[in-house]
Parts: C-alpha cells; structure tokens; sequence
C-alpha cells in the first residue's frame, strides 16, 4: 500500500480498535487526537459546532441567518416528491405561435423537471412547462399563511409587553423610598407622586399599542357524516400519496398524487468538532464546500501508530500460533513503541485469546512523503533487528511476530495490549520557540479482533 | 438449429451480436454488438424503432416442462422499446414505447403493454400484465403509474444509425419482406 500522501486505511475494517477516553473501542480513522489534552476523543465524546449550511446539490453556501429564513432549504434545487432524488432539469422543444406570424409555429425550447429514478416529471404533478432552464418554479402559498401570520404578529407584541414589563418591574424594585426620603427631605407620598407621573408614561405607551388579540376559532361542532361510497368505491393506489410524502409537504398534504409538488431541497451543515474539556478545535473544514481540505485536522490516524493485522492464521485451542503485525508510524519523527501485556483483566469480551507480545522496544522511521521518489539509492538508517520479532522493515512500517493462545473453546479470538509510544508535540512547539517539540509518552489500549477458532 | 434471420432494411444489426433461431426484425431497430437473441422454443418477432443495446439477452426460453417441442410460442416485440445494457427479457409479449433499464429481468410470466419503465437492476416476475405506464423503481421494486409514456429514442437512433456502421460490421439485410405486423 502506497500513498503518495498521508495514509490511507480501510474504514469498513473493525479488527483492530483503540480505546477513546469514553469508553468505547474504535479503529483509529474514527478517533480524533486532542494536542493539547493529548486523549483520544471520538465523535460523540466530543462538540459538534455549525460551521456553514450549504446546498448539497448546488453547493452553495449560505449564512446561518440567511438558511433560517429560508427554513433551511435550498432555493434552486428540489426533490422529486416521491422518491427524494434530486430533480433535473429537462429540455423540450414546443411548437408556439410565434410572435411576428400567428399562422406560423416556431418551435420554442420549454424546460420542466424529471427525476432519474422513479421517473415524476412536474408535468405528472399538473405544473406548466417553464420557458428559462433555471427558474420559474413558483411555490405555493400556505392557505394558513395569513392567519399564522396575524396569531405570529399578536403573540410577539404581547411577548414584548411582556418583556418591557419585567425591565420595568426591575427598575421599580431597585429603588427605595427611604433613601429619597432621606436625599430629598420630602415625604414618602410625595415622592411616589413624583415618581409616579415618570412610570405612567411608559405603561401608558404600552397599553396604546395593544393590538387586538386575535379572533378565536370557533371549535367545529358537526361535520357531514362519512359518504357511503368510501366502501363502495374501488381505492386506485396508484393515485393515493403515501403518508411520507404528505409529511414532506406538511403545509399542504396533499391526498391525491397529481397534487405532489416538487420539494425544496434540504440543506446540510459543514460542522466543525471541539474537545470538550480543553476546548480546542479538533477538526475544522474549509469555509469552501467544494474543497475536501481542512483548516485544523486531527485526525488519529496521522498521528498515532496504526497497529494492522497482516496476514490471516488458523487458530485452535491451547496451541499457539504466530500471527504478523505491521506497525507504521504516520509522523514526521521517529518513534519508539512498546508493548505491554495487560495482566489480571479475566473479561471474556475483551481478550479471548494470550498473547505473547515481543519484549524489546520497536524503533520506527519517520514517514518521508519524498521516499516514494527515491530509487533506493539513498543510505537508509540501519536497524538491528532482532529477527524473530521483526519480520520485515519498509519505509516507516514494521512488521512483527507475536504468539497468540487461545483459551476459549470457540468463538472469537481477540487479544487486547497496551501500546506506550512516543509523541512530539508539534502544535504547541509551534506557539513557543522554535526548539525541539516536547517529548511525551502516550499509552493507549488496543482491542483486536483475529477471527473465530477453527473446530 | 438453423438460424433463419430476417433484417428489414433500415434496420442496424451489429454483426457481432448473437442471433439464434427464427428472428424477425423490424426496420430501424438498432441492435449493438454483444446482444444475443435466443429463439429456443419459437420464433422471435421484433418491431420498428427499437434500441436493444450491448449485453441484453433476449430468450426466448421453453416454458417449464414443455422441452423439446419446437415453435411452442412466438415472442412478440413491439415497437420504440428501449432495452438497456445487461437487461434480460424472457416474456413473450413485450409492447410499444417501454424501457427497460440496465441489468433487469423480466421474467416470461410478465407481460409488458405500453409506456411501461422496468428500473435498473429490477427482478419483475409475477405473472401478470402491467398496466399502461407502469414505473417500477428501486430495490423493493416500488411501482407508480405515469401520466405520460417515456420520450422517444429517435434522435438516438439516427444517431447510431450514422455512427455505428463506421466502427462495426453490420449483418446483412435479407432479401425476404418482414412480415407485417
């Protein structure tokens, strides 16, 4: 496996997992690193913030406020109705009356919308051909609208009565009618007079403005009773919506398929990750939709050696048997590594399995982007390796022998160690001096999982 | 078995698609190269303006238990159908304007009228005859009627009419009329 980049992984593969500080066992590309606390965090141990919403088909990005008042929709994209795909538009061309010669008929390019997929046209919803390719679909007014409307309008001047009010409760509240006693030499009733006519004011402004409330609709008392022809009639399923799609318009529901309109398309959001007990960012995307690059990217992958199964074993109970791992070191130094044996933890969900981890410290090279180029000429730093334990060594990989027992009968054999390496902090070298970053020493714990006993 | 072909002139054929059996096809169809038409227990007939592209398979088969007895039932294949790549037709009554998308089966109890879409990768094997304008889609092969018969494929097809002789062989056109439908 070569990358001319950073390393790739397999993201479906779930053998080898790291523990996250919250508990739980994940395959290192879903673990984030935290610098500054220095713990593996994992998605849901940790912030999500909104960054930007944008449009997934258009990849437009919109301010948050903006997206609000648009109710989070895209104006330009829509979903077909039925199945949710993304509509296209499509061209015709129609013979129309031109304009100078009525007797005439020039054909005229006309546009509507089709989904791929289950194959809705707007023309199967009733709606006209439009005349410019990307625009003219006109949305339909809530029926409700005005009367949502008025009841909006009423309540937010009572909410804001009633806000004034409670400023106004304060401020009365914080003034004492001894001190001005005191200050003024005049009576208390006096004082109230005073104050009074400056207060009065203001509520008599607020009651002005008192808008009407809203007229009460009246509950219905009776409606006509059921048409004895639902049981007659024959029901044409083809012509009836589904509920899903009555929800996807929640304003109209319509029952009848000829009413489905096409849908605004939803927008989704461009989030950035935070650690929760330090505060810093852990992942940042670009501002850029269409860029997949990130502004602050700790992912654990580049950053923590990525232990990998290397070659599938039989195994059976109580005998032992050797199984190849590779260790590659994804920074730009050069790391030790040591692994531990986890004494005493009898948890048969864990470790099914004894392994006999190799003793020695393994030395890892750092990863050289430009090693890809090299013919090989170059002098490589020598390594004595200890070859029972080190089976090969390339580039920044390294794999190693280790002898796993089994002491299950059946079921799955899975070994869990501890893995102690070193790590140069890079980030927080950067905000000091240039020197060399900070040595520090990480344990982490790895679950993995090798396969089920053959009987 | 002898091949008895019949082409009408105007027709396209591609001579590296598979003929077998007693086929008639209609004038303007176009059949890409790697097609294969089996007419196993009968003849094939296949109509105007068709569009059957690479892959497709379309058999012909003996109906279950009945082995051996030649010209048991003629496939019948109308008009302006489209048949995308990897599709496999196995019903012996197909009729006009109807697409049947990539890699789907049809199944010989299944019996198409017209404007029906069959979706990709689509397995339809009731036995029944759909209705006009039938779309069946997706992987629980969710169906929906349309107001209108898919659009007609006949800019594609002069298209490939021009383009397809300067790259392939074609199969010759037959002396002999095609039966009229």
């Amino acid at each position: 496996m070569t990358s001319l980049t950073k390393m790739a992984t397999f993201m479906d593969v779930n053998l080898v997992r790291y523990l996250c500080t919250c508990g739980k066992r994940l395959p290192p590309c879903r673990l984030y690193l935290c610098r500054h606390c220095l713990k593996l965090r994992c998605a849901d141990c940790v912030q999500h913030e909104v960054d930007s919403p944008y449009c997934p088909n258009c990849l437009e990005n919109m301010p948050a406020s903006e997206a609000k008042l648009k109710k989070n929709r895209c104006s330009n994209c829509f979903d077909c109705p039925i199945c949710g795909h993304t509509l296209m538009t499509r061209a015709t061309s129609q013979m129309v009356p031109s304009s100078e010669d009525p007797s005439k008929s020039t054909p005229k390019k006309m546009y509507y919308m089709a989904c791929s997929f289950c194959r809705w046209t707007t023309r199967d919803g009733g709606l006209a051909d439009q005349s410019t390719s990307n625009g003219g679909w006109k949305d339909e007014e809530n029926p409700e609208a005005k009367r949502i409307n008025t009841l909006l309008e009423s309540y937010r001047s009572i909410a804001q009565r009633e806000k004034a009010e409670k400023e106004r409760k304060k401020y009365v509240k914080r003034r004492s009618h001894a001190g001005f006693q005191d200050r003024y030499g005049l009576t208390s009733v006096a004082m109230k007079w005073k104050i009074q006519p400056a207060m009065s004011n203001l509520s008599v402004k607020e009651t002005e403005k008192v808008p009407p409330a809203p007229e009460l609709v009246s509950p219905v008392e009776d409606f006509d009773p059921l048409p004895s022809e639902i049981f007659s009639d024959i029901v044409q399923l083809d012509k009836v919506t589904y509920l899903s799609h009555r929800l996807n318009a929640p304003e109209f529901q319509p029952p009848a398929t000829k009413d489905l309109r096409p849908v605004h398309k939803h927008l989704l959001v461009r989030r950035s990750l935070r650690c929760r007990e330090c505060d810093h960012n852990l992942s940042k995307p670009d501002f850029n939709p269409l860029s997949i690059k990130f502004k602050i990217q700790l992912i654990a992958l580049n950053h923590i050696p990525e232990i990998r199964i290397m070659a599938p074993a039989t195994f059976s109970v109580n005998k032992e048997t050797v199984v190849t791992f590779t260790l590659s070191n994804p920074s730009v130094y050069s790391t030790v590594v040591k692994l531990l044996p986890i004494e005493g933890d009898t948890d048969l969900d864990y470790m099914t399995a004894k392994v006999d981890l190799p003793k020695s410290d393994l030395v890892l090279a750092l990863h050289d982007d430009t090693a890809v180029y090299d013919d090989g000429t170059k002098a490589q730093q020598e390594f004595k390796d200890d070859p029972r334990v080190v089976v090969f060594r390339r580039a920044n990989k390294l794999g190693f022998a280790a002898k796993v027992t089994p002491f299950c009968k059946e079921g799955e054999v899975k070994v869990s160690f501890m893995m102690k390496h070193e790590f140069r902090n890079t980030a927080a070298a950067i905000q000091s001096e240039d020197k060399e970053p900070k040595l520090e020493w990480l344990e982490h714990r790895i679950f993995i999982n090798l396969g089920r006993i053959q009987l | 078995m002898k091949s008895s072909v019949k082409i009408a002139p105007g027709a396209v054929v591609c001579d590296e698609c598979e003929l077998i059996g007693d086929i008639t096809i209609g004038a303007r169809t176009v059949i890409h190269p790697k097609a294969r038409i089996i007419a196993e227990a009968g003849p094939v007939i296949i109509g105007e303006f068709n569009i059957i592209e690479e892959l497709v398979h379309i058999t012909n088969r003996f109906p279950d238990g009945a082995e051996g007895k030649k010209n048991s039932q003629v496939m019948v294949i109308g008009n302006n159908n489209v048949f995308e790549v990897g599709a496999q037709i196995e019903s012996t009554k197909v009729g006009d304007h109807n697409v049947i998308e990539s890699k789907a089966f049809v199944g010989p109890q299944v019996e198409l009228t017209s404007g029906c879409i069959i979706g990709a990768a689509c397995h339809v094997t009731t036995g029944e005859k759909l209705p006009e304008n039938t779309v069946i889609y997706g992987a629980k092969c969710h169906r929906r009627i349309q107001r209108e018969r898919p659009p007609a494929q006949n800019l594609q097809i002069d298209f490939l009419t021009k383009i397809l002789p300067n790259y392939h062989y074609l199969k010759k056109v037959s002396k002999a009329q095609s039966p009229p439908k």
